[in-house]
């Protein structure tokens, strides 16, 4: 390519639309589903009517939800378009309200089911990123920017929230549903330990497995305090034979004499009684049905999460839950035997950004769930008090508003994390450049990292070489080459399945012709 | 800060040389005292200091029952077991140590009540504490007796609207009020006559710009409208009708005005009156 076409490229991608690119797209992809996303898996707020005797339940329904463009309500009840700048001036929030088809369900029990009221309310209200497709300038030209007072170069991509500009920060995390093998130590002795971050639906679970010093295989996972046997679990999982555990975990004679050792050990040999053994771990002096209760829930819920999909029968899942669990115990193998080497926590390949979208899904699944607390509590006091139900005197429109706007205001995040908005660098313009386009690792700022701070090769054209901070946060804190091109998650993951599967891909669980192997990424 | 800097040394009596973070002696070294506060800049903005002194906390609020001072216990995912558990029974008598009586019972259901109100109907905040203190004095007068808690409720955002200046039809509140009209009317005849509010009449103005945007019309109409209406009340034309038909009908009398295309039926809607009722203002605005 000739350097002139080199020029042009290089002049495309440092382009007012490009700047900000990474945070428009994912933030319309959370408008545009990941919203509707969140309210599809919240589907119903149960309530506790009908718990006495002689009442129907009542449930509601959630349906489609809806964001038009940013407007105020003044205090006279007109209510007019907001542009951002008079949201600077006027020190306001510049948010949309939100929508929620909703229906209140009664019946189930002895009568039929009948919906009491439904209609679409607005539920709240949501910040709006300056430039994405809901925001009111989005498609103004020149002219017409300059007509409403807005910075005809300015790059966009923050909110505005009480009249100040604050940006996302983009993090940097360890890629979720990855088996990792590396090495640890416990007690003085080098161990093999195959780490999976399993995440589903904003739930995320840690699952170890690990290889000790005697050569014995054990599972640790949420709300199990210390560890499973590797084999019970497996056979708690369903997989019961000796032949079918080694022959998942691997063919090779080495590992093979490994896992036959671990065999030898096992205390269990029937699926039954290694749900038991759990059960004793995890509900240690409860009754023994609420303990069979337990280990089934504990299973299904806490382990491999990441494992459920929409059309795959529970029994299949918790099948590929064992097989996982094998190939876990393989990585573990074999980096004992050193057929392999330690995964590499700072290749980019093992990391994930989280942009401005994701960390709105993140805040919208819980604002969702204090919402649906919130219209439960209202149902509940209505009904107690006679009142009719009506989706419209049900809902308190200010409880999604607040927990959108006040961790954007004050950058507490949900689940604990701080500082994820900050207050847009105007110090200059390169500064509002160089700040939509950082990114920060949630590592510690006050630990050494050596490793994690390094420039790392994989690091080529994605992150700048040279800009990040001075002193404690040098090399957590980075930024964005200037051609990054940051790819999103795919839309429709079962369509891209079955695409992979007219391809020739076989064993993917909840398709046809299936002959379940491990799901892997 | 220790004394000991006007004294000297405690260990040689050493002159004392004090920098931003201690006081050491100069001659033997021997740190006297160290300044655990930090000099340096704060971190927080400024911006507001002359109009809000507070420095730290929310600001006390006529909207909550405890004016939000109250305290919470919080939660830990490091604290296990036990502890754990027993945090959750202190945390559930904290919360049921909160409301002490029925009546604060009663305020605490209210308020949030008005709180929906205000958020459904956009109010501003100065409204929703307005309201509430009405809700407030109403029980120290013991008029919430044998009345029912919604309808107060809805009467107390009603009444608070018609004082702010911002009013608000009595069936635009009822929209999303539990209460009944019933219970409405006889909590606003209660608040009007027990604590004697200050309302006056409803200017049709107040109700122009909101009928405005719901009907979609440009600012023009609106500012038209706005003028007709401040003349209508001014020159008595509008005593002794509805102010939300008056409003209506300047609406409709400005977009004729200015040939913007409105219905007489679409204006009575928004304003909740039947097109009889516009016309008959119109006929009075034309002359």
């Amino acid at each position: 390519m000739n350097r002139e076409d080199r020029r042009s490229i290089s002049r495309q991608y440092f382009s007012d639309e490009r700047l900000a690119e990474h945070h428009f797209r994912s933030f319309n992809a959370f408008l545009g589903r990941g919203m509707q996303e969140v309210v599809d898996e919240k589907e119903t707020i149960d309530t506790d009517i009908g718990d006495k005797e002689g009442e129907e339940p009542v449930y509601v329904e959630l349906g489609d939800v809806r964001v038009v463009t940013p407007r105020v309500r003044e205090a006279d009840g007109s209510e007019e378009l907001l542009y951002p700048q008079e949201a600077r001036l006027r020190n306001i929030t510049y948010s949309a309200p939100v929508f929620m088809e909703m229906s209140i369900v009664r019946g189930g029990e002895e009568e039929e089911e009948v919906v009491v009221d439904s209609t679409e309310t607005k539920v709240g209200r949501m910040p709006i990123m300056v430039g994405s497709e809901r925001c009111n300038i989005s498609g103004f030209d020149h002219d017409e920017l300059v007509e409403i007072g807005e910075d005809p170069v300015d790059p966009g991509g923050y909110f505005i929230v009480n009249g100040s500009e604050r940006v996302l920060m983009t993090s940097e995390d360890l890629a979720p549903n990855k088996i990792l093998a590396e090495y640890d130590t416990k007690y003085g002795d080098e161990i093999q330990v195959a780490k999976t971050f399993s995440q589903r639906r904003g739930y995320r679970a840690l699952v170890l497995c690990e290889r000790g010093r005697d050569g014995l295989l054990e599972v640790s996972f949420p709300s199990v305090s210390g560890s499973v046997n590797f084999v019970t679990l497996v056979r708690a999982l369903g997989l019961e034979s000796d032949e079918e555990i080694v022959h998942r975990v691997s063919d090779d004679p080495e590992i093979v004499k490994f896992m036959l050792e671990n065999l030898e050990e096992a205390d269990v040999q029937t699926t039954e009684e290694a749900i038991e053994t759990l059960g004793k771990r995890v509900a240690s002096g409860q009754g023994k049905n609420y303990q069979l209760k337990r280990a089934n829930y504990v299973i299904d819920r806490y382990l491999l999460p990441h494992l459920h999909e929409e059309g795959v029968e529970e029994e299949e899942v918790r099948i590929n839950k064992a097989f996982y669990l094998c190939r876990m115990a393989e990585a573990c193998f074999e980096l004992a035997l050193q057929r392999r080497e330690a995964d590499d926590k700072d290749h980019y390949a093992n990391k994930r950004l989280k942009v401005s979208g994701d960390l709105m899904k993140d805040l919208f699944r819980t604002a969702l769930n204090k919402l649906a607390r919130d219209v439960k509590y209202q149902l509940e006091r209505a009904n107690m008090r006679n009142r009719n139900l009506t989706v419209n005197t049900v809902v308190r429109s200010d409880v999604l508003t607040e927990r959108l706007e006040h961790p954007i205001a004050t950058g507490n995040w949900v689940g604990g994390r701080s500082g994820v908005s900050q207050l847009v660098d105007r110090t200059d313009y390169m500064g509002v450049l160089s700040h939509l386009r950082r990114l920060r690792s949630p590592l510690s700022r006050s630990q050494p990292h050596f490793e994690a701070r390094d420039l790392h090769a994989t690091q080529w054209g994605r992150i700048c070489p040279s800009e990040t901070p001075e002193g404690p946060n040098c090399g957590l804190v980075k930024n964005f080459a200037q051609a990054m091109e940051l790819s999103q998650n795919v839309e429709d993951e079962q369509a891209l399945k079955r695409e992979l599967a007219s391809m020739g891909v076989e064993g993917m669980p909840g398709l046809e012709g299936v002959e379940p192997t491990t799901a892997d990424d | 800060m220790s004394k000991s800097q006007a004294t000297g040394c405690p260990e040689c009596d050493g002159r004392l040389r004090t920098n931003s973070s201690e006081t050491v002696c100069a001659s033997c070294g021997l740190v006297v005292a160290a300044d655990h506060i930090d000099h340096g800049p704060e971190w927080r903005s400024f911006a507001d200091d002359d109009t809000n002194p507070e420095r730290t906390g929310a600001p006390l609020t006529r909207s909550r029952h405890d004016r939000g001072l109250s305290t919470e216990i919080g939660r830990s995912s490091r604290i296990k077991g036990r502890k754990r558990r027993r945090l959750a029974r202190m945390r559930r008598q904290h919360n049921r140590a909160r409301i002490s009586s029925k009546r604060e019972r009663n305020q605490v259901y209210a308020f949030t009540e008005i709180r929906r109100l205000t958020g459904a109907l956009s109010l501003p905040d100065r409204v929703r504490d307005h309201a509430c203190s009405l809700l407030r004095s109403a029980q120290n007068e013991n008029l919430l007796r044998g009345r029912s808690l919604e309808g107060f409720s809805s009467a107390c955002v009603y009444a608070a609207c018609r004082v702010a200046g911002v009013s608000r039809t009595v069936d635009e509140v009822l929209a999303v009020s539990r209460a009944t009209e019933n219970e409405h009317g006889a909590a606003y005849d209660a608040l009007n006559r027990d604590l004697g509010l200050p309302v006056g009449p409803i200017s049709p103005t107040e109700y122009v710009p909101r009928f405005a945007s719901e009907l979609d019309l440009a600012s023009s109409v609106e500012r038209r409208a706005r003028e007709l209406a401040a003349e209508s009340h001014d020159s008595g034309l509008a005593a002794g009708r509805n102010p939300s038909g008056v409003a209506a009908a300047c609406l409709y009398t400005a977009a004729r005005e200015l040939d913007v295309k409105l219905t007489q039926k679409e204006a009575a809607d928004v304003a909740g009156v039947t097109p009889v009722t516009l016309r008959s203002t119109y006929y009075d605005l034309r002359d």
